[in-house]
């Protein structure tokens, strides 16, 4: 039963990001992309949060995050995006479906673990 | 760094009278003059894949016979460089074998460098690359480098005009720049065993595996930098519809050749990774080639907005 979801089509990223968030205590499952991480999350209700990247193939972050709050009207995951992605537009779609976070890549670990343990807390 | 792009060309041009005016006019004009003897001109022009042009010379062969199958050989070697000839008496290539007038794309004098000067304006820096846009490009690949290979030394060269075409190495990726400035590519290039290295991939893992680790982290460098480069000088702007136009890609393995379908000369950053305990290093390719769209004209760098401003790596809480 993971706590984090880390949804991401390179795996140089998800080997980053998932082994230090493993090394910080907290569990951890990958997705390839919002296909597969919205598949994921719909089968293991013990995610509490989702890092995921905007530009993946098949289906992007922000698509995934809006399928997850029209497919999954009851969950309370939390969702953050990890992406290169900066524009205001971006952002302000990711907000209207419910994107609680923002970081733009690269990933610097030690800057959110602390955040990150609060929300799956 | 020097700021202003700068451009190689082979000078094929064995008069010492006039030796000092090409090497002259090269500092005046932002040429970068590479001389080979004649006997490695073929073995150059297959390995060196930064050239602009070439300045040849009428007088060049010991016979005529030879200066115009040397031409022959550049064209069939590397057809996309243009050749631009020295004559002693005239400007133009009217009267020229055919061959070498097939050949040459321009003529000029010692006496005329205006000629020469036209010339590579025309086939060299036809493309006017704002100075802001090379410092920047620079600033992120220096980012992006630094922050992917924290244990190596990032180094890279005055960035150059290219006309070639040769691919570089075995792994290249290719990503898309669409704005209201800019349509084309960027185009990443690397040796795979000694991008590997740097890595830190262990030489004795299987192929397959490392096949896929240098893929995904060159993916991953161009995927960081595209994205360096949209928020810097894209942002929310789009392209007009109608101007969606697109061309074939052609790559072509037997020579190592990939072309864009234009003969427009392309934006060349040469990066060079060294490890500072092995002392091995690992070179990249960085290649800009706006065939689609290229108007510096509205290029704007999109100021961040102070109130909202986060630094990389950090979260923005909403």
């Amino acid at each position: 039963m993971a706590q984090i979801l880390v949804v991401d089509d390179s795996s140089t990223v998800r080997e980053e990001v998932s082994t230090f968030l493993r090394g910080g205590g907290l569990d951890v499952v990958t997705a390839v992309d919002g296909k597969d991480g919205l598949a994921k999350l719909k089968s293991d209700p013990a995610i509490k949060l989702v890092v995921a990247d905007v530009n993946m193939p098949n289906m992007d972050g922000l698509t995934m995050v809006e399928k997850i709050r029209s497919e999954l009207k009851n969950s309370t995951v939390n969702l953050i995006m990890l992406t290169t992605e900066s524009s205001p537009s971006m952002k302000e779609r990711g907000k209207a479906a419910g994107v609680k976070g923002w970081i733009v890549k690269p990933f610097k670990g030690p800057a959110v673990l602390e955040t990150f343990r609060k929300l799956v807390a | 760094m020097n700021d202003k792009a700068v451009s190689k060309v082979l000078v094929l041009d064995n008069s010492t009278a006039h030796a000092r005016t090409i090497k002259e006019f090269c500092e005046r004009n932002d040429l970068v003059p590479l001389k080979v003897r004649k006997e490695s001109v073929a073995a150059v022009l297959r390995t060196n894949v930064d050239l602009g042009a070439i300045l040849y010379s009428e007088a060049y062969g010991d016979t005529p016979a030879e200066t115009v199958r040397i031409v022959k050989e550049i064209r069939a070697l590397r057809p996309e460089l243009p050749i631009i000839i020295r004559r002693e008496k005239s400007s133009t290539l009217d009267d020229l074998a055919p061959e070498l007038r097939s050949g040459c794309c321009r003529a000029y004098t010692a006496e005329d460098l205006d000629s020469l000067k036209a010339a590579i304006d025309q086939y060299i820096f036809s493309l006017i690359y704002p100075n802001a846009l090379l410092r920047g490009i620079s600033e992120i690949m220096d980012s992006v480098l630094s922050g992917q290979f924290p244990n190596q030394q990032v180094s890279f060269d005055t960035p150059y005009i290219v006309h070639d075409r040769i691919i570089f190495g075995e792994v290249l990726s290719v990503i898309q720049l669409e704005s209201n400035w800019c349509r084309g590519y960027m185009m990443l290039q690397t040796e795979e065993r000694a991008f590997l290295d740097l890595a830190g991939e262990a030489p004795g893992s299987d192929d397959a595996t490392l096949f896929r680790r240098v893929n995904d982290r060159l993916s991953e460098v161009t995927n960081l930098a595209w994205g360096a480069f949209k928020n810097r000088y894209i942002g929310d702007s789009t392209t007009i519809a109608s101007a969606r136009v697109q061309v074939p890609l052609v790559v072509n393995h037997q020579h190592k050749y990939i072309s864009f379908g234009t003969e427009n000369p392309q934006l060349c950053f040469r990066y060079t990774l060294t490890d500072m305990l092995m002392g091995s290093t690992s070179t990249l390719y960085v290649r800009f080639v706006f065939n689609l769209n290229w108007s510096p004209e509205d290029f704007r760098e999109i100021a961040p907005d102070a109130d909202g401003l986060v630094s990389s790596g950090d979260l923005e809480l909403f």
